[in-house]
């Protein structure tokens, strides 16, 4: 197997070794007058993707770049004048924010709290999806509910739940325990909004690890199993290295989302009590739309974005090792 | 053997967490247009609807105004407009985002908190001369709430409606417990400590409950330290006096309603304000008094219909001085921007017309801003309104000053800490002050 795959390596190098000189001979005779088929197939690939490009530059890129130019800047939308520049002023100002550098606790700590629930919990059901079992479409169908709900949606509901007469508090009270106010004491709401937020990121992760669960040939099972390989240890040595890829996309996405959290805190704490869920997405919010300060709120989402960015990268490569 | 694909999973990964992140900064990079002086909607062409953004999302306050006191006042004046109601949660942003694009419309509805912040970027027009032109019997009529509108003197916003917050409280729970009613703040928590009813260190029923949640705190707050005489700013509104001897005083009697061995309250930070009224505390009888609004008080007794012979409310209560929070709520503003300013004041001044304005009251169950409707069918018809509006001296609103909105939340901020034992009143307000300070000294 390994000399066959040797060998067809080298067959597909050698396509493409052809190809690419192919493609540069194209280029230097009739390329270079930009009239050949491959200028044409160019202007017509352009045409094609320009009203993606342009839309792509309009309203992802430049609000991007503006936002980042506005971070060096003091602007109110109130003001009739441009943007008045500070230099890092709002980027060193960060640095002596209590509330600022809180928020960015209280995100790494609510990240920290759902992904590794939101990730093994949703792998288990994903497990369970994909038995072949009478009813099943029907439990996929009722695991992934909870994904095609707004966020909105389900955190009204699940603030009714966490409400003093509520389904939580009931659930205690028949249990023999006293009520509490999940959402406002600093002990427990961010907790609270993270068992939420676990129980709204499952549909999709499991969806995306049935995916991944089925790419998985068969034979490899067979294989396995033929070499006295146990249930524990198929899925140590042939379920989870061929999940890793779909593993990597989960932690990466889920990562990225939880650091972005806002309607969830917005409806069910409004960023409180005492701070305890204020994430940096719910200050940005605040600075930017309650205290017009634009460029403080800015450098703040720049500052998100570089640790999202670290997380993501740190979660690829340690999701990616062998 | 599975091969290893990292490489490609990795780059995948990645571009997908860059992208996301590039969507993140799209939203949360606070992009706008600048803001240039020029026309706001509808450009310069004077003839186009006239806009008008009320906050809000009032079922019975929509159908009002869109279907019958919009279409009343274009039959009149042979205009077109065009209503948007919006969320108060959004309205600011909403705004903001209009004022930057050139896009904020010729009328809006907000709070007078937000007045001085608009005046001092000047997006809103001064009305004192409209006002002036209006009969003298109509200013008289007005006057009590014109003052809330105002900032250093200068009119800025039309009262809608008026509001105040009062300590209504349980008749048969008091009639039970053998408590008077209380007349001042003393006597209200020595009347509160015999109507809890405790179970262990639970609060199974309130004593007093006092609106606790994010920036309700600061209401109660000035209405106690109001009562004690002292005030949150200095008179020109620079400098904070909230941490006077007055403030603490204020402040201990708030976190001790909720802290310590004589605690009489729970649920510290719950916005039963904003709950469905028949879940009102009071209403569900696990409090005896709370504090609330007209509005709220109307509302409880309309989804639970037998409190109307239960509840009662009492005068602003008094320590050294008997002062609440209250006065005008909602106000109708004219951007400086419009291309239609006559037709957009013809607009205001319609919505505080007599009979207009009493209409509206009842729908959205406050306040007239009227004196004359103190004898009008809908205040007669509700005992209850009586005494809120009986209070109406007592009534004392948000400074108007520019930074007030971003004072306030520090404020709230250092006073939540007080409420919840993580710090003493003393150092509260202290806090406070240090951090509010600057806000106030850059204004």
């Amino acid at each position: 197997m390994a000399l066959l795959a040797e060998r067809g390596g080298d067959r597909s190098a050698a396509r493409s070794r052809t190809g690419l000189r192919g493609l540069r001979g194209t280029r230097g005779t009739r390329g270079t007058s930009g009239r050949g088929p491959t200028g044409r197939r160019r202007l017509v690939g352009l045409v094609f993707t320009a009203p993606v490009l342009v839309y792509l530059a309009v309203f992802q890129l430049f609000p991007v770049l503006y936002g980042f130019y506005l971070s060096f800047t003091s602007y109110s939308p109130l003001d009739r004048g441009a943007p008045r520049p500070v230099g890092v002023g709002n980027y060193t100002a960060l640095l002596g924010s209590a509330d600022f550098l809180k928020s960015l606790r209280v995100t790494v700590q609510f990240v920290a709290e759902v992904l590794p629930f939101a990730v093994g919990i949703a792998l288990g059901l994903a497990l369970l999806a994909n038995r072949r079992i009478p009813g099943i479409g029907l439990l996929r169908a009722g695991l992934f509910l909870p994904r095609i709900v707004p966020l909105t949606a389900v955190s009204l509901v699940w603030l009714w739940m966490y409400s003093p007469d509520g389904w939580f508090n009931d659930l205690a009270a028949s249990l023999g325990l006293a009520p509490r106010d999940w959402l406002l004491d600093e002990d427990s709401a961010l907790h609270s909004v993270a068992v939420m937020r676990v129980w709204k990121a499952l549909g999709g992760n499991m969806v995306l690890f049935l995916a991944g669960l089925q790419a998985i040939p068969g034979v490899l099972y067979e294989a396995a199993k033929m070499d006295g390989a146990g249930a524990w240890a198929r899925f140590r040595h042939v379920t989870l290295p061929g999940l890793r890829p779909v593993m990597v996309y989960v932690v990466t996405i889920n990562i990225v989302y939880l650091s972005q959290s806002f309607a969830e805190i917005f409806i069910l704490t409004g960023g409180g009590p005492l701070g305890s869920t204020t994430t940096t997405n719910y200050l940005i919010y605040q600075e930017a739309f309650q205290n017009n300060r634009f460029g403080s709120a800015s450098a703040m989402a720049f500052v998100l974005f570089a640790a999202i960015f670290a997380f993501a990268l740190v979660a690829m490569r340690g999701n990616g090792r062998k | 053997m599975i091969t290893n694909r990292w490489t490609t999973a990795d780059r995948r990964g990645f571009l997908t967490a860059a992208t996301a992140a590039g969507v993140l900064l799209a939203v949360t990079a606070c992009g706008t247009g600048g803001g240039g002086a020029g026309g706001t909607t509808g450009g310069g062409d004077a003839n186009a609807a006239l806009t008008v953004w009320f906050p809000g999302n009032s079922a019975p306050e929509i159908e009002l105004v869109t279907k019958k006191l919009v279409p009343e006042f274009e039959a009149a004046n042979g205009a077109k407009v065009q209503v948007t109601f919006v969320d108060w949660a959004q309205i600011s942003p909403k705004l903001n985002a209009g004022f930057a694009g050139n896009s904020a419309p010729d009328v809006f509805g907000h709070g007078p908190a937000a007045a001085a912040g608009f005046a001092a970027a000047k997006r809103i027009e001064p009305l004192d001369d409209r006002v002036a032109a209006l009969p003298a019997e109509d200013r008289a009529d007005l006057e009590p709430y014109l003052a809330g509108g105002q900032v250093d003197g200068t009119q800025y916003l039309i009262p809608l409606g008026g509001n105040g917050v009062l300590v209504a409280y349980r008749k048969d729970l008091l009639s039970e417990a053998g408590v008077t009613e209380p007349a001042t703040w003393a006597e209200a928590a020595e009347a509160a400590g015999k109507l809890a009813v405790r179970d262990g260190g639970t609060i199974q029923r309130a004593g007093l409950m006092l609106q606790s949640a994010k920036i309700q705190r600061v209401q109660s707050f000035q209405a106690l330290i109001g009562s004690e005489g002292g005030t949150l700013l200095s008179q020109d509104g620079r400098q904070v006096t909230w941490n006077s001897p007055e403030g603490v005083k204020a402040l201990e009697y708030f976190a001790g309603l909720y802290g310590g061995d004589a605690k009489v309250s729970d649920q510290l930070g719950r916005d039963f304000a904003n709950q469905p009224a028949g879940q009102n505390p009071l209403a569900t009888g696990k409090a005896a008094m709370v504090s609330a609004t007209a509005g709220q008080v109307l509302q409880m007794v309309k989804a639970v219909p037998d409190l109307a012979s239960k509840i009662g409310v009492l005068p602003p209560l008094r320590s050294a001085d008997a002062k609440t929070f209250g006065g005008a709520t909602t106000g109708l503003f004219v951007n400086a921007d419009s291309a239609r300013k006559d037709l957009a004041w013809k607009f205001a001044a319609f919505m505080v017309s007599k009979g207009v304005n009493e209409r509206y009251a009842e729908a959205v169950g406050g306040l007239p801003v009227r004196a004359s409707a103190a004898q009008g069918a809908y205040v007669t018809g509700q005992p209850l309104l009586k005494p809120f509006i009986d209070a109406a001296p007592a009534y004392q609103g948000s400074p108007n000053v520019p930074a007030w909105v971003q004072v306030r939340d520090v404020l709230d901020k250092h006073l939540e800490e007080a409420l919840a034992g993580k710090a003493t009143a003393k150092k509260a307000l202290d806090d406070a002050a240090a951090e509010a300070g600057p806000l106030l000294a850059a204004q």
